[in-house]
């Protein structure tokens, strides 16, 4: 099995306070990796930290994706490298379409690869293939990126922007808040049809019931910025029951 | 000058200086847009139900100093104005809104808008507003806003983290940000506004 992802002695701190106390994490090719805690154990910090957001800073430790020094990647070279990130929080950005904010997407990171931009009709015949796998209304192309989107809306246009950038590693951040159990189902079973033995992903959830949907390999518990506890999918299910104190 | 009863007088300024005084007969209508210029315009409606816009986008760079005047009175009642003044400022460049709005005792049923957005994109540019309305009639509908901010953070992380280039996604937030004011030149101007379109958004959708 091949390694994509290793994250060694781990520390990340925001406004002076340390947050991640030494995360360490491989992941192969091929995997789903659950990562659960209780709220304040450093889940989003763990997300915001892989993809470079400015607001955090990592004090120790490495990471590499595929061998390669991540931490010292730009956010965007991070992102045409591969690894992409589901937000908890989408953003919205008015006056940017969904149409031009993914094709400069697509392209920067067609780019990146070596490769050609894709045309107009390519570009759209891309987008309405996509969409179908998530359900959205075509209208999407034509409004301003997240804007006036509703909560499922939002969480499957991240879905929909996964399956356009085809990342090596998908971090979902709690992609499961806010959604009903229809718009749920369909955000995971799109996250299961985009899972291929190359690509692996890292499933942040606060509860078990996402899980019932994407199944992982591995489940971890972060706590207090640290992993405690590794364990297969029944690992969960002991969560569930028992609660975090229950460890 | 002078805009006869029912007229309408329509003009888009680019990188032209505007300085103007308009009196507005009954029924007619002013719309202006002033693009990467300094402007003076004053405008009374002295007859009913007369319209007044003005539009303007200064998009400034290096040591570029622009004022944006506006005098707008509103003497007879039943009329309308609206007025979007849009600053984006780089590098050391200055900018000024200077907006007087003012509506007489006898103007009962105005509508008046009037809004100043301004952009900074440089710790070193610099943005002075100076709404001032005036008020006299009570039967009015009238609102102002004026705000100066910078690039939204999360936005610009948001782009990056789906591969955007911090240069280009900086680049299609300012572009989002001016495109509404030049999206208010009407179809006489066509020609001026899909000009404009284009310069500020390099990818066609």
């Amino acid at each position: 099995m091949k390694e994509l992802l290793r994250i060694e002695n781990l520390h990340a701190s925001i406004g002076g306070k340390e947050i991640l106390k030494g995360v360490n994490l491989v992941i192969n090719e091929g995997e789903v990796h659950a990562i659960m805690g209780p709220n304040g154990a450093g889940k989003s910090t763990l997300s915001a930290v892989l993809t470079g957001n400015p607001a955090y800073e990592v004090t120790e430790g490495k990471v590499w994706l595929r061998g390669e020094d991540l931490l010292a990647m730009e956010p965007e070279v991070r992102a045409r490298a591969g690894v992409f990130l589901s937000f908890q929080y989408p953003v919205e950005i008015p006056g940017v379409s969904m149409t031009n904010f993914m094709r400069t997407a697509i392209n920067e990171k067609r780019a990146y690869e070596g490769k050609e931009p894709l045309s107009a009709k390519e570009f759209l015949a891309l987008m309405r293939e996509k969409k179908k796998l998530l359900e959205l209304p075509d209208k999407l192309n034509n409004r301003s990126v997240n804007e006036g989107f509703s909560g499922g809306e939002k969480k499957k246009n991240e879905i929909f922007q996964m399956a356009m950038l085809n990342p090596c590693l998908a971090i979902l951040d709690e992609t499961d808040s806010g959604l009903d159990i229809d718009a749920l189902r369909i955000v995971a079973e799109g996250v299961n049809r985009l899972k291929t033995p190359q690509n692996a992903s890292i499933v942040i959830t606060h509860y078990q019931r996402l899980l019932d949907y994407i199944v992982p390999d591995f489940v971890h518990v972060l706590a207090d910025g640290q992993i405690v506890k590794t364990g297969d999918k029944n690992l969960a299910l002991e969560l569930e029951e028992k609660g975090y104190e229950g460890l | 000058m002078k805009v006869s009863k029912g007229d309408i007088f329509e003009r888009v300024f680019v990188n032209e200086e505007v300085n103007l005084q308009i009196d507005q007969e009954s029924g007619s209508h002013v719309k202006i847009h002033v693009i990467n210029a300094s402007f003076s315009i004053t405008v009374n409606q002295l007859g009913e139900g007369c319209h007044t816009e003005i539009y303007a986008l200064e998009h400034l760079r290096g040591e570029e100093n622009v004022t944006a005047e506006t005098h707008v009175t509103h003497a007879v009642g039943g009329g309308s104005s609206n007025q979007l003044i849009k600053f984006v400022l780089d590098d050391n460049s200055r900018g000024r809104f200077i907006g007087d709005l003012k509506i007489a005792q006898d103007a009962q049923q105005t509508e008046a808008h009037q809004t100043n957005r301004n952009l900074l994109l440089s710790e070193e540019a610099e943005m002075r507003t100076q709404p001032q309305l005036e008020i006299y009639a009570d039967d009015v509908k009238a609102t102002h806003g004026a705000s100066t901010g910078q690039l939204d953070e999360s936005a610009l992380f948001y782009m990056q983290q789906r591969g955007i280039g911090k240069e280009k996604a900086r680049q299609l937030l300012v572009n989002a940000f001016m495109k509404d004011v030049i999206e208010t030149i009407g179809d006489q101007y066509a020609d001026v506004r899909e000009q404009l379109l284009n310069t500020i958004d390099g990818v066609v959708e």
